[in-house]
């Protein structure tokens, strides 16, 4: 008979991380340490040299990058099966390495974005590239949770580094109303996830052995053992993760927080925000709520319709157009819900590309960044009050931030044949199969209402004159705003060409 | 692949090619002199329509087959012609060269960046009809709708703005629908989106017999239903076409809306078989509405350039009847006539969008009421108006009439209402087309003609636009005088089609509707 203080040690001995675990979450682990390095460059560096943070961040997020590229690894393992690592906290599969590149890519174009906003309101840039990296490694391990320790410690931490990015231009009262709004609403969908946990926790704890895994939950609610606690728990959980994905009823905060906060923490919030808050959604309704499929596809279906609806039909009504890019945003979790929801109706084995929702998020990511670039170099005195009037002439002022803005929203509408129109193309083709023809048809004429809105921003920039009797200011645009916007502006097109070759 | 390299092949891969590429070159060197883009675009414009000219004589067939080749390992492209799309790039060709010739003489800004994207929009149309695989037939589409939003945003005419919108939400909108249903087709059969080949999308539908969910054949056809503007979906169309600048309204009235046509023939109609079912119903009564609904829509414009627009939305209809007919019916003569219409359309609306446009650089104004009388001051652009307008409601001589009277005779085993209706567009357009003429051509010299012309006198048609009407209303004689040109090429497909359509059961003897004609 052994003992209870071996018994413990040998539990300890087996839940003990192994060396191949760390190795699984190497880039994680990279990412977080050049989080540090930017601050210790900001301690010890002379002001001067002060133009070696954001490089050093962007070199490394680019080695990360092409380090989780490489196949084979412990890492990006490949091998088409998923593996779980610390005694089931994580699990790494494909589906996940695919999502870890597009947080980082996000990163990388934060900091091109970011730095000279930041110079030009005399903000600190090491901190903000510190958080931004915090950020992105607590977003590559919420993707890869396994467990529910694991996926509320990582989402807090990065939505307190949100909070702080929400609110960081301290100077202005638009960042840090907005800085307040998401900390209120923030925590108000924290305590929906933590106290959906803890119905799922309490009402499972007797049946199985560790009732926040994620396979253990999935076995018991298989096996039938799920009461209306337990689906409380799921719903309040789903909503939690609803609230960062920002869908219908939990979009209201969208509009406000994205207006307020500086533009390049508007653009984290619209896609690696967005995009954790999806592959959340994507991992818990194909991971431990996968048996409650049937009582879930038809919420979903809802949810989905009502936010298409919700988004697109504000969007039509704003005029400032970071606001219509936000609402526009809660049009496009519209679009990743479809996409979750045709998943989830077609099943485990189902007949779907896995790389859809990533593909989706990426023509996104590009098209959003593309879009807030633009916005970024067009001088302004107040970031949060950018009326559509303000585009008026941008051709005349400057044609690449016109040809930028022009790709962008073309991009994000869907106009064919850019990444966006084959993004929004797939998800289609996905409802069509598993006939979900209602969403069908509410995603289509969402399609073309998008278009209106969208359309007005470049006709207020490519088609309307400025007005004659005033002398026309050439906006200089500096050489990495050039190099993002031609990157974006290729990979819009090329994208979509993927398709074709 | 066979016959890879045959002069014909690569004459194809030519004509092009040659546009795309001088579309580049002009877009790029902005600053070319203006001669040197003139005579470069004017050679990039004349290359495509003699070559396609070639394909139609009789000793071209022994440089290599004009309609049996593939070409394939071209980025994933191959092209190719097949006895439908063969005359589309022809009549493709030519109103290209006839919008180039215009372009040319059009006074704009930055006319290079003009003439560029004129040409990447007959390119990007020419290879709709000249490749064989369903992305490439995609590819081009795109690619020539892109030029076309820019051309209507920057060089447009009046409510160029809200059109182009219009235009960005319906075609978007179509492009997604008929997509989704080939793709949702395509993995049915397990066939690879890139090079699928309609040959193959249609052998692989046809051996394995599986089923395709009707939604996805009904979204496929209202998908290209919406580029090629069947009711009631059209609503973007006339606005477009007016709004935009002449050349661009003729290639893309004329020529590039024959893509959702030509995609409901070789995909709608062979692949899917639309049968004779409630999509098949539904598709008969909004091609009817087109015939009807549409024109009496003509008949409520007072502007010549909105009145050409909606009068080519009305003008489909007869086509999409001749497809359904020889779909559901098993009349191969209704496909027939279809494409023979969709060719001499072509010729004939871009020569009434050529002659409008020269209406209006004379008199400032497209408006009914402030027009009339001028024959007196343009006898030749009165002659060539009339002529083309004689040629679009289906006068005897011109290719039209063919296609009109093929669609009729087409529906000679169709309930007697149904021919009653369509027949009906030939009385629907010879009111409005004629009003038309008179109020612009006849009666007393408007005040406004009289008052410009006090000013400084109005001439008449000019070498370049005599040319221009010349060739498009010659090939449209040319047709109409030698109908077998086409129909030995289409004939073969139709019958083919008609074959694999719903099997017509023998018909006994009518004997309960004695009112059949």
């Amino acid at each position: 008979m052994t003992s209870p203080m071996a018994t413990t040690e040998l539990a300890l001995k087996l839940l003990a991380p192994r060396n191949a675990d760390w190795a699984s979450i190497l880039p994680e682990i990279s990412v977080a340490a050049l989080a540090l390095l930017c601050l210790i460059q900001a301690m010890f560096l002379n002001k001067k040299l002060n133009w070696l943070i954001p490089t050093t961040a962007r070199i490394g997020l680019g080695l990360v990058i092409l380090m989780s590229l490489i196949p084979f690894t412990a890492w990006n393992p490949c091998s088409g099966v998923a593996t779980t690592t610390f005694a089931g906290l994580l699990q790494l599969s494909d589906v996940t390495c695919g999502f870890r590149l597009t947080f980082l890519i996000s990163a990388l174009l934060t900091s091109f974005v970011a730095t000279r906003f930041l110079e030009e309101r005399h903000a600190v840039v090491a901190d903000y590239h510190h958080v931004v990296l915090v950020i992105t490694a607590a977003f590559m391990l919420l993707t890869q949770s396994n467990h529910f320790v694991s996926l509320f410690v990582s989402l807090e931490t990065a939505a307190v580094g949100l909070y702080i990015l929400v609110g960081y231009l301290r100077k202005s009262d638009a960042s840090l109303e907005a800085g307040v709004k998401y900390l209120v609403a923030g925590g108000l969908s924290s305590a929906l996830l933590l106290m959906g946990i803890v119905l799922v926790y309490g009402s499972l704890g007797a049946i199985t052995p560790d009732s926040l895994n994620f396979d253990q939950i999935a076995k018991a609610l298989a096996a039938g053992h799920g009461t209306v606690l337990t689906l409380t728990g799921v719903a309040l959980i789903l909503g939690g993760a609803a609230f960062k994905l920002g869908a219908f009823p939990f979009q209201t905060w969208i509009p406000d927080v994205y207006q307020g906060a500086p533009t390049p923490t508007t653009a984290i919030l619209g896609t690696a925000s967005k995009a954790a808050g999806a592959f959340t959604l994507f991992l818990l309704v194909t991971g431990p709520f996968q048996p409650l499929a049937p009582k879930l596809a038809p919420v979903l279906a809802i949810t989905t319709i009502l936010t298409l609806l919700a988004g697109n039909l504000a969007a039509l009504a704003a005029t400032d157009i970071k606001r219509v890019i936000a609402l526009s945003g809660v049009s496009h979790a519209g679009f990743i819900l479809a996409a979750i929801t045709g998943i989830l109706v077609a099943g485990e084995n189902g007949d779907y590309d896995t790389n859809l929702l990533a593909y989706y998020l990426m023509a996104y990511t590009i098209g959003s960044f593309l879009v807030a670039q633009a916005l970024i170099s067009i001088p302004t005195a107040e970031d949060h009050r950018r009326p559509l009037l303000q585009l008026r002439g941008l051709i005349r002022r400057s044609p690449i931030l016109a040809g930028a803005l022009g790709f962008g929203i073309s991009s994000l509408a869907g106009v064919p044949p850019s990444v966006g129109f084959f993004a929004k193309l797939f998800i289609l083709i996905l409802l069509a199969k598993v006939k979900l023809w209602w969403v069908f048809g509410v995603a289509l004429v969402s399609v073309a209402v998008s278009i209106h809105y969208y359309f007005a921003i470049i006709r207020e920039a490519v088609v309307r004159p400025s007005v004659d009797n005033e002398t026309i200011e050439t906006i200089e645009v500096p050489a990495t705003a050039k190099f993002i916007i031609g990157a974006l502006s290729a990979a819009t097109i090329i994208g979509g060409l993927l398709f074709f070759v | 692949m066979e016959n890879f390299n045959t002069v014909n092949s690569s004459l194809l891969l030519t004509a092009i090619f040659t546009p795309i590429l001088a579309g580049l070159i002009l877009l790029i060197g902005r600053n070319l002199p203006r001669s040197f883009a003139t005579g470069f675009a004017l050679i990039a414009f004349t290359l495509p329509a003699l070559i396609t000219v070639w394909f139609f004589v009789p000793c071209a067939e022994s440089f290599g087959s004009v309609t049996q080749y593939l070409q394939t390992n071209i980025w994933g492209f191959c092209f190719g012609l097949n006895g439908i799309s063969l005359p589309l790039i022809a009549m493709t060709a030519l109103v290209g060269l006839a919008a180039g010739i215009k372009a040319l003489n059009q006074e704009v800004e930055s006319r290079n960046a003009y003439l560029g994207l004129i040409l990447f929009m007959l390119g990007g149309t020419l290879g709709v009809f000249g490749t064989n695989n369903i992305i490439g037939f995609y590819f081009f589409h795109e690619f020539a709708l892109i030029p076309t939003f820019v051309l209507t945003l920057f060089w447009g005419g009046e409510g160029r703005r809200s059109a182009a919108m219009q235009m960005a939400i319906y075609l978007t909108v179509g492009a997604m629908l008929s997509l989704a249903g080939i793709v949702i087709a395509m993995q049915t059969v397990g066939l690879g989106i890139e090079d699928a080949t309609f040959e193959q999308l249609f052998l692989a539908f046809h051996q394995s017999q599986l089923p395709l969910p009707a939604a996805s054949t009904a979204i496929t056809l209202f998908g290209f239903g919406t580029l090629a503007s069947l009711f009631p979906f059209h609503s973007w169309a006339a606005p477009g076409y007016s709004a935009a600048p002449t050349p661009v309204s003729m290639i893309h009235a004329g020529a590039l809306k024959k893509f959702g046509l030509y995609g409901i023939i070789m995909i709608v109609a062979a692949t899917m078989k639309i049968g004779t079912g409630t999509l098949s119903d539904w598709f008969l009564w909004c091609s009817i509405a087109n015939v009807f609904i549409v024109g009496l829509i003509c008949f409520g414009q007072r502007d010549l350039k909105q009145m050409l627009s909606w009068s080519s939305v009305a003008h489909m209809g007869p086509i999409f009847i001749g497809i359904w007919v020889c779909a559901t019916q098993g009349v191969a003569e209704g496909l027939d006539a279809a494409i023979f219409l969709m060719v001499a359309h072509g010729l004939s609306c871009a020569a009434l969008f050529l002659l409008a446009n020269a209406v209006r650089t004379r008199t400032g104004t497209y408006r009914f009421d402030e027009l009339g009388g001028l024959a007196q001051h343009t006898p030749v652009l009165s002659a060539f108006f009339i002529a083309a307008t004689m040629a679009s409601i289906g006068l005897p001589g011109f290719g039209n009439f063919w296609g009109e009277l093929g669609v009729f005779l087409s529906l000679r085993n169709e309930p007697f209402i149904l021919q009653v209706l369509v027949v009906s567009t030939v009385v629907i357009s010879a009111i409005y087309a004629l009003r038309a003429v008179a109020s612009v051509f006849f009666g007393k010299v408007s005040s406004a003609i009289e008052a410009r012309h006090a000013y400084a006198p109005i001439a008449d048609l000019n070498g370049a636009e005599r040319t221009a009407t010349i060739l498009l209303l010659g090939a449209s004689l040319v047709i109409g005088f030698i109908p077998s040109l086409i129909t030995n090429r289409t004939n073969p497909e139709a019958q083919a089609l008609a074959r694999i359509a719903q099997p017509k059961p023998f018909k006994a003897v009518p004997v309960k509707e004695s009112n059949r004609n």
